[in-house]
């Protein structure tokens, strides 16, 4: 079936780009995690205050959960998604079995990426830039990977509730921000009170 | 083969904005306007804090108050436990020239720093606020930056102290005690406070180093005046 609204072109986009930006901020936050680990005093690039700061997020038991740095999973995998999207603009046609595993990936990364949100916010009450950079590529990849997969027939999906989501697709990562965004702006209030 | 894809999206393209532009751009302005509207209630708000206030701690009082040092810190904080030997020579130095006063302004990001906070209200409860805070700063390489509660080493300087330890938990676990914390933090956020130590001079943020030859220089400099 030739998908008529997520079109190779669009999520060919999305993938390449999602997966630049996610690769770029992933390594950047390996590279300062390294700075950190070799000069424990080491400021970095992103800790602008008490709010915003990489620093005291990246020192944290939650910064790595797998026993091992959590960037160097974004490392790994976001390059992977950009290949993904550069073959789909080269017109390659990919297996289903691919586009189900980048799925699943995408499946646990939003997870992962969402209890991360979860631990920054309530438990370590710092943001770090870098990370939320990787939150937002995370939650637009999943939306259109999701949807795209939905659309191509690759995931089973009822017809009705696909066709209303896929004429409102930008909404989705949008509504779906915005709560997070909502939700920063409620737990930093007094930080963010200051700044007008 | 190109022929057929410029066909292909003109039929699949409806005219105008499509519905899912549309909508989205809708859910934005939405969000923008909820936003504004926030923004604009908080900006009709007065602001009313201050530097110091009538219960805000004071190490040392100059009875001809010219000279006034505020100093915002956490406990846990490494650059504040930097300035405190340069706090202390400085204080030993002028004692009761200077008024030195001590506001809370925890960080989240330290796991003790709230504890830390309340444990030293709970001494200024007992009238032993500045032997707390000596206490903590004199050894906050032993308690900081561990992630467990640091609350039993911090009742242990309580009664080292020779405070009413069953007083001074009481007093630590309020909910009276984490309200003067806060109000103390919140000053200090509407000040523009935004890591610690802040200093303020007579009212003025500090912007020197904040070492014992930048504060003596901006203390000097009022006192010569």
């Amino acid at each position: 079936m030739r998908p008529a609204v997520l079109t190779d072109r669009l999520l060919g986009w999305v993938l390449t780009l999602g997966g630049l930006i996610g690769a770029l901020a992933a390594f950047v936050l390996m590279v300062e995690k390294v700075e950190l680990l070799k000069d424990p005093s080491y400021v970095p690039s992103c800790s602008i205050n008490p709010i915003l700061s990489c620093g005291s997020v990246m020192v944290t038991d939650q910064a790595a959960v797998f026993g091992f740095p959590n960037p160097l999973i974004g490392v790994a995998a976001f390059p992977v998604v950009a290949a993904t999207g550069a073959l789909l603009l080269a017109r390659v046609a990919l297996p289903r079995w691919w586009w189900l595993s980048l799925q699943a990936g995408a499946l646990f990364g939003v997870g992962f990426v969402h209890w991360l949100f979860v631990q920054s916010l309530y438990r370590i009450g710092a943001l770090c830039p870098y990370c939320m950079v990787v939150w937002v590529v995370m939650i637009l990849i999943f939306c259109y990977l999701t949807l795209a997969n939905a659309e191509r027939g690759h995931l089973p999906a009822p017809r009705r509730p696909t066709e209303l989501l896929l004429r409102v697709h930008s909404t989705i990562p949008l509504v779906w921000l915005l709560i997070l965004t909502a939700l920063i702006g409620v737990r930093f209030e007094s930080y963010w009170s200051t700044l007008i | 083969m190109p022929k057929n894809r410029v066909k292909n999206r003109q039929l699949t393209r409806p005219p105008g904005l499509s519905t899912n532009l549309k909508v989205t751009l809708g859910v934005l302005a939405a969000a923008l306007t909820v936003v504004l509207l926030v923004v604009a209630t908080k900006l009709t708000d007065p602001k009313t804090a201050e530097v110091v206030r009538a219960d805000s701690h004071r190490l040392s009082t100059a009875a001809d108050g010219k000279v006034t040092i505020v100093e915002f810190l956490d406990f846990e904080c490494e650059a504040c436990g930097a300035a405190y030997p340069g706090v202390e020579q400085l204080r030993a130095e002028y004692g009761d020239r200077i008024t030195y006063v001590v506001r809370y302004f925890p960080i989240e990001s330290h796991p003790n720093a709230y504890t830390s906070a309340h444990a030293a209200e709970a001494a200024a409860r007992q009238g032993k606020f500045t032997e707390m805070y000596v206490k903590l700063f004199d050894n906050q390489n032993t308690w900081g930056h561990q992630e467990q509660s640091q609350a039993a080493v911090f009742e242990g300087y309580a009664s080292e102290l020779g405070l009413d330890l069953a007083r001074f938990k009481a007093d630590a676990a309020s909910a009276d005690v984490a309200a003067r914390v806060e109000s103390d933090a919140k000053d200090g956020l509407s000040l523009g406070v935004q890591g610690t130590p802040t200093f303020f001079v007579n009212g003025e943020r500090f912007a020197g180093q904040p070492t014992y030859e930048g504060l003596k220089t901006a203390v000097d400099a009022v006192l010569n005046r």
